[in-house]
This record gives structure tokens, C-alpha cells and sequence, in this order.
């Protein structure tokens, strides 16, 4: 019994029209939403209030604090992920180079990475704020959750690195530093920057809950929505953390797609 | 480093004040309700909400999974699932329950945890369905079974592991998260956390969050114990644990294929 025959794989003419129709259409629905908006906004004015809609458009457009309001929250938002990703990052390599340089400590370390990821943010937030300030207190939260994925990932990309190809560098007079820059670390670029980049879009989701200690970046728009009862701070504080989310997880792809070059060049068979 | 920690420990310990003197003063949390009952409305919020999202989504999902339809759509819905914010939507959930004269409690928070518990259980059951061997689904068939009982009685029952685990998870991270709820006029476990923080004393929010990390962990343990005991019976895979030795699982590829999620916030 062979196995079952694999799927064709769509041509590149179809992917391409399907990319092509799904881009434009989704171009041509955005223009269509600003030249909707665009026009509706001379109308807005205090009398939108009386009907008490989800959002009020005059809040988004009109008012004038809004998006400097707006902007100072997307850039604390964005302080918080990205200084947590950072300090994660340097962790987690420290982290994966003990553990790839001494074997036994593999397990305990992912076990308890393993550990902080499971303690709920809200507990953890709740703990530290009796010791250190909320900025700091933020930060080691956050920066906890990160550590599993990247160890997790960083770990497993340079391991992946075939014997075959070490073996080579090894041969031809590599020195073990000179190895793992030049040779390791380029091949597992791929799999630890999908870490860095699932990583980053889950801290964008946690940012939310460091609200409850004064932070929150666009979360506090969350809560301030809830406290004033007022629905369209909390329906633009959640489109814009996750179109940070969605910007964070693009441009880690072009990152990705830009230093990785023989995963997508021309193809020669 | 280690001195100052030791430090605090002492301190912490010999000091009539602390978390320790807080559990244990039982009149002194009058205003925020007694640990059983708030216990309880955790763990039944919890257990509602992955109820409803495991009869919601496990269906779905295997149907969709059976046909190998909707593969990239599922993954794209998933992923903005995990990105929206849970406080997003408890927020807007009790805003639009208070203006409907539902209240505070408990729609809200089983609302925002069902919408919570979805992504898990959806990705690892789609998973779990499509990484059924194709042999053995040939051969069922070959056996004359109809396409439901396929689904039902070989896919279902071989991915029922997997399946298990995202359960697990999804109820792990609903009690973990079933906290925020009491900023939003619930009750729950948070309650401890958001009054000590409004009003202190901070004992009080460290003991919550003792209460609900103790508790997240033994649902996670007390579900793991369950599916071990459940499966090994049957000879079915073990499911992984998620603080367990092999969590060395493997990495997450790519994002863009729907891939099961094993850990939680």
C-alpha cells in the first residue's frame, strides 16, 4: 500500500491572482470606509450623544486631545512590549547558551520558564507591586512570559542546525565561537524569530492587564472606558492594541523574510 | 542578592502582619467574602464558560478539520482571538449587560471567558483531527464505516488527547484570568486582589494571588491527573503536561498553520 499522493500544490499564477484579489479587495474597502468617514465627520457634533451609540465617531475625529491622548498610549504600550521583549531576549539567550553548553541544565531551565508562564499575570502583578515600583513590577511580569517561548525556540532552532553542516564547519577549521556566529545562528534564524515574533504579539496582549497597576498603555483605555461607562474608548483601545499586534507581527516577518533570503529566493531544481 | 531575599523571607515570616496572619484572621476580611464561597464562583464561572466553548467549538472543529476545510481561515479567526484583549471584552460586555438590565453578574464574565476559552480548545481540536493518521481513516472507511462515525469514533476518539489538552488549557487560563472579572463589579477570587489594591491592606492582594495561582495549578495537576488515568486505561498517547518535565515540546513553527497551544498566562 503506497502512501496517499500528496495534494498538488496550487500554481504560483493562482496564488498569485488569489493574493492579488484578496489585497485589492480589502484596498478598495478601506477606501471606501475613509471616504465614508470623511464624510460623515462634518456632520458630527454633541447631539450624536442623545441616541447613545457604541461609538461615538465625534470622540475619534472631532474632539481635539484624542490623538495625542491616543498617541501617548500606543508609545507606553509599545515601551512596555518591546523593553520586556528585550530584557527576554537577553535572558532567554543567556538562558539557551548555558543550556546548549551544559546539557543538564536543559530541563530545569525549561521547566521553569515552564513555571513562570503558568502563574496567572494577574497574581503576579499583585505580588511584586508590594516590592518594587509598577514600572518594574510590569516589566518582570512581562518579561517572564516571554521566556519560555524563546527559550523554547532558540533552544530548538540551533539544535535543528543538521550534524552534517557542523560537521563541515568543524572541518574546515572553524573555532566553536566562529561556528556558532557564522553558522548556527544564521540557520536558526528562522525558527528563533518566530519565537521572537509570538513572543512579541502575546506581551502586546498582556500589556492590557498591567492596567490594574496604573500602566496598561492602551488597556488603560480599556478601563477608563469601563469606569466612565463610555464604549468608545473601549472599542479604540482594543482595535489599536490589536493593530499593534497585527503592525508588531508584520514587521517581524519582513525581519524575518529580509535576513533569511535562501528560505524564499528563486528556487533552482 | 540572595541575603536580601533571605532577608525578606525572615521578615516576612516573623512579622505578625503578613500574608500568613491574613489567612489565618478570618474576621478580618468580612468585606471581601469568605474564601469558599469566592472559590466556588471561580471555578463555576470557569466551568461554565469551557462547557459552552467546548460545545461550541469542538464540533465545529472537527467538522472542519474532517473536510480540510478552512484551514488558513480558522488559523487567521484563532490568532485574533488570542490577540483580543480579554478585558476588552468583559468591559464591553458589562457596559451593554448594565445597559440591558442584566447586571454585573455573572453574563459578563461568562461571556468574556467563553470568548477566552475558544482559541485553545478550537486550534487543538482542528489539530488534534487533521493529524490523524490517513491510513487508519482509509481503513476505517475500507471497514464500511460512514463519514460520521470516521469523525466520531476513530478521528475524535484518536485525537481525544490532544483534544484534552487544550480543554486543560483553556480551563487553566480561564481561572487564571477569571480574576480581572471583580474590577468589573464580579465576584471571584479577584476580588482579594483589586479591594487590597483599592484599599489595601497589599496582604491581601498577595493572598489573592496565591488563591488564584494555587488554584490555576490544581486544576491544571487535577485535569492532568484525570486525562492520565483516562487515557493510559484506554492505550491511548499520554497528553503532555504543560510544567511537567517534557515540556520540552517542540517549537512553535509558524503561526500560520493552526498549531495546539499548551501553555498559559
Amino acid at each position: 500500500m503506497t502512501a496517499t499522493v500528496p495534494e498538488p500544490r496550487a500554481g504560483l499564477d493562482s496564488r498569485l491572482r488569489r493574493r492579488v484579489i484578496v489585497g485589492s479587495t480589502i484596498v478598495v474597502a478601506l477606501v471606501a470606509f475613509v471616504v465614508w468617514a470623511d464624510d460623515r465627520i462634518d456632520q458630527l457634533d454633541a447631539s450624536t450623544q442623545a441616541t447613545n451609540p457604541i461609538i461615538r465617531w465625534e470622540y475619534v475625529f472631532v474632539r481635539e486631545d484624542t490623538p495625542h491622548e491616543l498617541w501617548d498610549r500606543t508609545v507606553e504600550h509599545l515601551q512596555l512590549t518591546l523593553e520586556a521583549m528585550l530584557i527576554g531576549f537577553v535572558l532567554a539567550s543567556v538562558l539557551s547558551a548555558i543550556a546548549l553548553r551544559f546539557r543538564w541544565t536543559l530541563t530545569p531551565i525549561t521547566v521553569f520558564s515552564g513555571f513562570l508562564y503558568t502563574i496567572p499575570s494577574l497574581a503576579l502583578f499583585g505580588v511584586l507591586v508590594g516590592y518594587t515600583s509598577n514600572w518594574t513590577s510590569a516589566l518582570i511580569a512581562l518579561t517572564s512570559y516571554t521566556l519560555l517561548i524563546l527559550v523554547r525556540n532558540i533552544v530548538a532552532g540551533i539544535e535543528g542546525v543538521p550534524p552534517a553542516v557542523t560537521a563541515a564547519a568543524d572541518g574546515i577549521g572553524m573555532s566553536r565561537t566562529r561556528r556558532l556566529w557564522s553558522v548556527e545562528i544564521p540557520l536558526a534564524l528562522p525558527v528563533i524569530l518566530t519565537g521572537v515574533r509570538v513572543a512579541t504579539v502575546t506581551t502586546v496582549g498582556l500589556v492590557a492587564i498591567t492596567s490594574i497597576i496604573q500602566l496598561g498603555g492602551l488597556g488603560s483605555l480599556i478601563f477608563d472606558g469601563f469606569n466612565d461607562r463610555y464604549t468608545t474608548k473601549i472599542v479604540l483601545g482594543t482595535v489599536l492594541s490589536i493593530a499593534l499586534a497585527i503592525a508588531l507581527d508584520l514587521v517581524l516577518r519582513v525581519i524575518e523574510w529580509s535576513t533569511t533570503p535562501w528560505t524564499h529566493g528563486r528556487v533552482t531544481r | 542578592m540572595i541575603a536580601a531575599v533571605v532577608h525578606t523571607v525572615l521578615a516576612q515570616t516573623s512579622d505578625p502582619d503578613n500574608v500568613v496572619g491574613w489567612f489565618t484572621d478570618r474576621a478580618g476580611r468580612d468585606g471581601s467574602g469568605a474564601i469558599p464561597d469566592q472559590l466556588w464562583v471561580t471555578l463555576w464561572h470557569a466551568l461554565v464558560s469551557s462547557a459552552v466553548a467546548v460545545l461550541v467549538a469542538v464540533p465545529i472543529a472537527t467538522v472542519l478539520a474532517h473536510y480540510r476545510k478552512a484551514e488558513l481561515l480558522s488559523g487567521w479567526i484563532v490568532n485574533l482571538g488570542r490577540v483580543i484583549p480579554t478585558v476588552a471584552v468583559l468591559g464591553m460586555a458589562t457596559l451593554v449587560s448594565i445597559r440591558n438590565g442584566y447586571g454585573f453578574e455573572p453574563w459578563p464574565i461568562l461571556v468574556a471567558l467563553t470568548v477566552l476559552a475558544m482559541p485553545p480548545v478550537f486550534a487543538n481540536t482542528y489539530t488534534a483531527v487533521r493529524g490523524v493518521d490517513r491510513d487508519v481513516v482509509d481503513a476505517a472507511r475500507a471497514m464500511g464505516m460512514s463519514e460520521r462515525s470516521v469523525t466520531t469514533r476513530v478521528e475524535m476518539v484518536l485525537g481525544a488527547p490532544i483534544i484534552i489538552t487544550g480543554i486543560r488549557v483553556a480551563v487553566v487560563q480561564l481561572v487564571a484570568t477569571e480574576g480581572i472579572g471583580a474590577y468589573f463589579g464580579g465576584d471571584g477570587l479577584g476580588t482579594y486582589i483589586f479591594l487590597g489594591l483599592a484599599s489595601g491592606p497589599i496582604e491581601q492582594v498577595q493572598a489573592g494571588a496565591i488563591l488564584i495561582a494555587g488554584t490555576a495549578m490544581a486544576c491544571d495537576f487535577v485535569l492532568w491527573v484525570t486525562s492520565r488515568i483516562l487515557f493510559r486505561r484506554h492505550g491511548l498517547g499520554s497528553s503532555r503536561r504543560s510544567a511537567g518535565a517534557d515540556v520540552q515540546a517542540e517549537p512553535i513553527r509558524s503561526s500560520d498553520r493552526l498549531s495546539t497551544t499548551e501553555a498559559t498566562t
